[in-house]
């Protein structure tokens, strides 16, 4: 028997929204920093609960080191949940940070038309 | 649509950074234009800073505008005074004399965090119901967010989400602003958008706090340093 499971049909599957967003720095960060606050952040805020509800992902192979620009994935309900999670985020370690927000898309295609 | 934080201290108060590194990072964020809530001591405060916000607006090419925030009722009443000179006038809330005060004074345009360092709200159905008849807007901060973590943010969020449901029943304007002391704590446009929606705002409401409200503050503002201004909705013609 195969270890995998069938695809669901696009009418069950949840319907995603893509988040891409930049990452402002006094000083260059690292993804495994960046990874971590935005899980405690969301965490602190929501709960694991309210994390939960998100089905929050982030795009490891989205990641762009150079321009610091990264992709969250979540459902289309909790798109303010994800960005408001994302404002919390003021230090990554040692560094200050601030996010800024660059868009909002149902693909990944469309993103990066955007 | 144009953007606008009418809460951001610099370095001329409470704040770390000067005024041209907080301006430009808030063109980055995506803000049209920012305003300075700074503390009144004296009178050379006031031309000193107008001086240095022209070089910065010249500099960085984003709206900058000047405000005082008044910490107490004396403070207050010597910046009524000299409405005329600055952009906006900001009564920091939090002392419930200052909160009933501000909301009574139709010259004030923002009471700040009316629940700072308070354990309620600091609001409640006559004051909202005042700053409505007086429209005078109540500030949601986030830096009051930002800088806070477990017991304390969640007090901090349940006295905003009472005066945000306070202000919406009542149609008292609402604004959401960052409050920041440094560039660092600037937030972008959508960040603001979106936890305004958190503590109850519809997407068009929380939007308009951070662009038709303010906008609205700024135009009747320039409107009041006219020279043929004399009262609200009287001005000399000809």
């Amino acid at each position: 028997m195969k270890n995998n499971l069938k695809i669901l049909m696009p009418t069950l599957r949840e319907k995603e929204r893509y988040v891409a967003f930049q990452v402002i720095s006094e000083d260059s960060i690292t993804y495994s920093d960046l990874e971590a606050a935005i899980w405690n952040s969301m965490m602190d805020f929501f709960g694991e609960y309210g994390t939960a509800k998100t089905s929050m992902w982030i795009v490891k192979n989205l990641y762009d080191e150079q321009n610091q620009i990264g992709v969250i994935r979540c459902n289309n309900k909790s798109v303010q949940e994800v960005i408001t999670g994302l404002g919390l985020i003021s230090r990554l370690g040692d560094v200050r940070v601030t996010i800024k927000i660059l868009s909002v898309s149902g693909t990944i295609r469309g993103l990066k038309i955007k | 649509m144009k953007f606008f934080d009418l809460h951001v201290h610099s370095a001329f108060s409470e704040g770390t950074s000067s005024l041209e590194q907080l301006a430009s990072m808030a063109k980055e964020l995506g803000f049209s234009g920012i305003c300075f809530a700074e503390y009144y001591n004296v009178e050379e405060h006031i031309k000193k800073l107008m001086t240095e916000i022209e070089k910065a607006k010249g500099k960085v090419g984003i709206e900058i505008f000047l405000g005082f925030e008044a910490r107490n009722p004396r403070e207050l009443s010597a910046l009524i005074e000299k409405r005329k000179r600055f952009d906006v006038l900001l009564a920091r809330g939090g002392d419930l004399k200052l909160n009933r005060l501000a909301v009574e004074t139709p010259e004030v345009d923002i009471l700040t965090h009316p629940d700072y360092e308070r354990t309620d709200s600091g609001l409640n159905h006559i004051l909202v119901r005042l700053a409505a008849k007086n429209e005078v807007a109540i500030e949601v901060n986030f830096r009051e967010v930002l800088i806070t973590n477990g017991r304390t943010r969640s007090r901090i969020l349940s006295n905003m989400k009472n005066n945000v449901m306070l202000a919406k029943k009542l149609h008292a304007p609402i604004i959401i602003s960052c409050g920041a002391i440094s560039e660092w704590e600037l937030k972008s446009t959508q960040e603001l958008i979106s936890f305004g929606t958190q503590l109850g705002l519809e997407l068009d409401e929380a939007k308009a706090a951070i662009s038709r409200i303010p906008e609205d503050i700024l135009s009747k503002s320039s409107e009041r340093r006219d020279k043929r201004w004399i009262a609200p909705g009287v001005k000399v013609i000809k």
